[in-house]
């Protein structure tokens, strides 16, 4: 499905028809390993699933660039040996496309990977009109579509709190077209854009007229989120 | 092999074996044995296990440690005492231990006193070791070992894990478990058998098991509880030799058609009466809430009468009020208390001529021993009230007292096979030693809850702890424990275990307060337990106002003020304690014999006769049960009983009068719904109560009920079951609990410990992950059966359907326009859960549809 013309949502990631640039965004590798530094014995699947969908997702499309938007890897201001290994890894994974890796707020020690294995890292990405960039804080220079992460949206309906569905986000941002990706991490669904606060300084406003994408067997449009909020309560 | 001791020993033969010293300082004091210590004090001198039930001041615990005094203090003369543990004394609650240590050297510092007269010093001496104990103090005890040694089932566990005190522990000779009833239905005793083996593993020879129970039954299972597999028992049975003054009371002769006024004005009537004619008076409510109103009421009422003279003593109290509550009843300065279970178990509360109890206590083991709480001396009559406030709760309490004054007690469920306390216990015996597979299996399936084990299930926990699930390079982050394939042994793995071990065990889980909030604001605090049962749009009473709830997240649940609005789940439900099975069968029995004198037309003379000689009621209360099944008789023509099951339906809702207690209708109505949202295809609402439960549909089409309960059959229950709670709230809660227990969430874990929420979140993704590894994993395996078998009764609800298919239970159905008598109360409970047909796909693409509906 096109949320915009020329982007098309492939499963949680986006695809730039024209330039044929996949977007995913915020995978957080390495999350579960956080988990067992707490002492939660979470075992380790994610890796493997998210190159199992990612295979999904190359089967439909075929990029000539994949630019990862953000939080590859979830430790703040350190990194583990199973983030290191598992960069490398997804890296490896895309070895005959070129990779672009956009700086998240989890990925300030990504600079000796991206060096090691040659791939590019930088704080946004400009083209076409198009900007993409984490989110977490605003460049200077704005583009007329901007595509974000960092949120991690999801949705929630009343009657069912307990299921949370991962969701594309679509609104203005001072007038610019902005898209709200939600994460490429399969262990949590995300903040529930309905009831929680929201964090990536994009969504101070306006919150309510955006439209959402609902990404499950497919991609399920579902209108406004004040006509959600009004449908379910 | 297990023996009841039907004939006590003879004070002469139990003298014989008296030390001199301990027979002078015994013979001064007391003149003569008591009945427990005739049975009892011998055959633990011979060194047999014995199981000791006698009621609550009987003597036990001098009964249990007359033998261990005895021995000491022959040793002690002959300067043979070592340092070292001779006696364990484990009572499960922390806050006694105190007490126990101070009346344990009582006796010892008598005897002293005598020896010193003969110029000779005994230095026995004894401590307690607690949760609460310090470090220097267990320092002090490595230099100087108590020689009885008091402590908890979880300290315990954790001295057999401390290398140094282990060797203290090498020659214990006895072992005390006080209050084994409180433990046995649990987890926290189902460690403690596995405790008792790894004791017993360590042990130079065996120690000697004394246990001490209050009435309780099944006492054959209790000892062999006590002692595991393969081991000799001598049971003591002294529980029935009090006089007992039993009766239950109606406040009003008509329970249904009286005013809330006027039935108010009676209760408070009778309880002051009943206050003002003895000397101290405790009152057991079923609520800490109502333990404070009726403090407050009495004293609102009778300000003349009441003020410092009555408290409350509750869990949530403070420590200190509740110990200013408790020397204050030992001083004889309390008229009375109202206690909610929190005085239920524990030790001397001094002088209670009257036990009275608000309501029906559910089950006639606990109603003995909160009775037992009066006439606390021996040969003092037990003297007992239950004031009823309802019929059914009438019709519950008549039985009961039936039984109690027959001398029949329900029996209690014994967990069997937990494998999360299973894991942890392992955990623990790796951390101290190497030992063979083999022969940790055996020693496993020594305690009674693990007789039965599969070496499946054993493996399956031990693959949990080594890792096996594991993919082999992520391995040294999970595995706990290694275990060598080719020599069959185990150990402990990582450097970490021995702490995260001592800072994590135990079985009672983290349970907290759920924070209330009207949007941001919080307006308090309700029992996590509690909110496991609501749904969206309950409303339900706090402090005093009514709310109405809206949706929970993490440890917060969303409400939005509902003044005005009924409520719909009364606020004590998750306190209530379920009616037991046992009580339950009487009830239905007594039912049918009602039925059948309705049934041939017997006068109302006759049946007031046969209430009256069956029963053990008051004039109003013989009145009431008459008025209540005839009302239900003249209405439905039909009184449901033991042979029958009656399915009425009323307005679109389905009730089902199934007696067989909650833990029953908590099974059979969710697998009920389960089949209904399958089959028809709908959503179901279920709620259940201990008398039987409703179902709706929510669209408010007509569920076609037999035909779905033909569908459900004995032998596939546990499959349905199994299903229809796959996907409920109490299945997440009690994976949690689980998870904890096994230690695959770490509470306290480099220094940090984590909340109830935390562990809530972490829990919900684990659980999902383990899935991801089998949907058998072996923790989550242990979730569903701790809910279907611990929380629930599957076994029996299994039974009961097979009753069903003989036809040996007949099923009837019934329409009504308004709802029967026996109904009314079932129908009253208020909505407990939903039970959804969609999976998580479906129910996206109905919401889409619905919205597309919507915005078109």
């Amino acid at each position: 499905m096109e949320i915009q013309k020329n982007i098309e949502i492939i499963d949680l990631a986006l695809y730039l028809k024209k330039e044929k640039i996949l977007i995913i965004s915020d995978l957080h590798l390495g999350y579960e390993e956080a988990l067992n530094k707490q002492g939660i014995l979470m075992p380790r699947f994610q890796f493997e699933d998210i190159i199992k969908r990612l295979k999904e997702i190359l089967k439909k499309v075929n990029p000539e660039l994949i630019i990862i938007n953000g939080d590859l890897k979830h430790e703040f201001g350190t990194i583990s040996r199973t983030e290191w290994k598992q960069v490398i890894d997804l890296i490896d994974f895309f070895k005959n496309k070129k990779i672009l890796l956009i700086k998240g707020n989890h990925d300030n020690i990504l600079g000796p990977i991206a060096k090691k294995k040659n791939v590019k890292l930088v704080e946004n990405y400009e083209i076409n009109n198009l900007l993409i960039t984490h989110g977490h804080k605003i460049p200077k220079k704005l583009n007329k579509t901007i595509i974000i992460g960092h949120e991690h949206p999801a949705i929630s309906f009343e009657g069912r709190k307990d299921q949370k569905y991962k969701c594309f986000l679509k609104g203005k941002y001072k007038r610019k077209n902005l898209i709200v990706m939600p994460s490429f991490n399969l262990i949590q669904q995300g903040t529930d854009v309905t009831k929680q606060k929201t964090l990536s300084p994009f969504l101070k406003k306006d919150l309510k007229n955006f439209e959402v994408y609902i990404v499950e067997d497919k991609v399920y449009k579902f209108g406004k989120i004040k006509k959600l909020k009004e449908f379910s309560s | 092999m297990i023996k009841f001791k039907d004939k006590p020993n003879k004070d002469e033969e139990i003298f014989k074996v008296f030390n001199p010293l301990v027979k002078e300082w015994f013979k001064e004091k007391f003149k003569e044995f008591s009945e427990p210590q005739r049975f009892g004090v011998l055959d633990i001198h011979n060194n047999k296990n014995t199981l000791i039930s006698a009621p609550t001041g009987s003597g036990k615990t001098l009964t249990s440690t007359l033998t261990i005094i005895n021995e000491l203090t022959t040793l002690a003369e002959n300067n043979l005492l070592e340092n070292k543990v001779y006696c364990i004394y484990i009572n499960p609650l922390k806050s006694l231990s105190r007490d126990i240590e101070v009346n344990l050297n009582k006796p010892i510092q008598e005897i002293q006193k005598i020896a010193e007269k003969q110029n000779k010093e005994l230095k026995i001496k004894i401590a307690s070791r607690t949760g609460d104990t310090t470090t220097y103090q267990k320092q002090k005890m490595l230099k100087e070992t108590p020689h009885i040694l008091i402590t908890t089932p979880e300290s315990l566990s954790l001295l057999l894990t401390t290398k140094k005190f282990r060797e203290k522990l090498k020659d214990v000779r006895y072992v005390v478990i006080d209050e084994i009833h409180a433990l046995a239905e649990n987890k926290r005793g189902t460690h403690l058998s596995l405790s008792l083996e790894r004791l017993e593993k360590l042990s130079n020879e065996s120690p000697t098991r004394i246990g001490l129970s209050a009435s309780i039954a099944p006492l054959d299972k209790i000892a062999k509880f006590l002692v595991g597999t393969d081991r000799d028992c001598i049971i003591s049975d002294v529980q029935f030799n009090k006089k007992m003054d039993l009766k239950v009371l109606s406040p009003v002769p008509d329970l249904i058609n009286t005013t809330h006024e006027e039935m108010n004005n009676n209760l408070y009537d009778m309880l002051n009466d009943s206050i003002q004619n003895h000397k101290t008076t405790l009152i057991f409510t079923n609520t800490r809430a109502a333990t404070e109103r009726l403090v407050h009421n009495l004293k609102e009422r009778y300000p003349e009468k009441y003020n410092d003279n009555i408290g409350a003593h509750h869990g949530s109290l403070s420590k200190t009020h509740r110990h200013d509550i408790e020397d204050r009843l030992r001083k004889g300065e309390l008229k009375a208390v109202v206690s909610s279970t929190s005085l239920e178990l524990g030790i001397d509360i001094g002088y209670i001529d009257l036990v009275i109890c608000l309501g029906s206590p559910k089950s006639i083991a606990r109603t003995l021993q909160r009775f037992g709480r009066s006439g606390h001396k021996l040969h003092e009559t037990v003297k007992g009230r239950i004031i009823v406030l309802g019929r059914d709760d009438l019709v519950e309490c008549s039985v009961m007292l039936k039984n109690i004054i027959e001398r029949k007690i329900d029996r209690i469920h014994i967990p069997e096979n937990a494998l999360d306390v299973l894991a942890q216990q392992i955990y623990g015996i790796a951390i101290s030693d190497i030992t063979p597979i083999k022969e940790l299996f055996e020693l496993v399936k020594k305690a009674y809850p693990y007789r039965n084990l599969t070496y499946t299930n054993f493996k399956e926990v031990m693959d949990y702890l080594s890792g096996e699930h594991i993919s082999l390079e992520d391995r040294h982050v999970y595995a706990k424990i290694w275990h060598d394939e080719e020599t069959g042994m185990v150990g402990k793995r990582g450097m970490m275990a021995r702490i995260i071990y001592m800072t994590n065990i135990g079985t009672i889980p983290d349970e907290s307060a759920v924070k209330v909030k009207v949007g941001e604001q919080v307006v308090g605090t309700i029992d996590e337990a509690f909110l496991e049962k609501l749904k969206k749009g309950d409303v339900f009473v706090l402090g005093g106002d009514r709310y109405m709830f809206k949706y929970a997240r993490g440890m917060a649940a969303s409400v939005q003020p509902a003044a005005g609005m009924s409520p719909t789940v009364p606020s004590w439900y998750s306190e209530t304690l379920p009616l037991s099975f046992d009580l339950a069968s009487e009830i239905q029995k007594f039912r049918r014999l009602m039925k059948e004198h309705f049934e041939n037309k017997s006068s109302k003379e006759e049946i007031l006769e046969f209430i009256d000689k069956y029963l053990y009621v008051d004039e109003r209360g013989k009145i009431a049960l008459y008025e209540y099944f005839n009302h239900q008789y003249k209405f439905t023509k039909q009184i449901p009983n033991e042979n029958q099951l009656l399915i009425e339906h009323f307005n679109g809702q389905i009730v089902f009068h199934s007696l067989y207690g909650r833990r029953i209708n908590d099974v059979l109505s969710r697998a009920m719904a389960y089949v209904i949202s399958k089959v028809q295809n709908r959503d179901v609402e279920i709620s259940i109560n201990d008398n039987g439960f409703y179902l709706t549909g929510k669209e408010g089409k007509k569920i076609q009920v037999l035909r779905a309960f033909k569908l459900l059959k004995s032998k596939e229950l546990d499959a349905v079951a199994r299903n229809a709670i796959e996907s409920s709230e109490i299945l997440k809660r009690r994976f949690r609990h689980c998870a904890a227990r096994s230690l695959m969430i770490l509470r306290n874990y480099k220094g940090k410990t984590k909340n109830v929420g935390r562990q809530q979140v972490s829990s919900m993704i684990l659980m999902a992950a383990v899935r991801r590894i089998s949907n058998e994993f072996v923790i989550l395996k242990e979730a569903r059966r701790e809910v279907l078998e611990d929380l629930m009764d599957i076994d029996n609800a299994i039974k009961i359907l097979k009753k069903i298919e003989d036809g040996e239970i007949k099923v009837k159905e019934i329409n009504t326009r308004i709802p029967s008598p026996f109904a009314f109360n079932i129908l009253m409970q208020g909505r407990m859960d939903m039970l959804r047909m969609e999976d998580r796909v479906e129910f996206l693409r109905k919401m889409h549809a619905l919205i597309l509906e919507e915005i078109k």
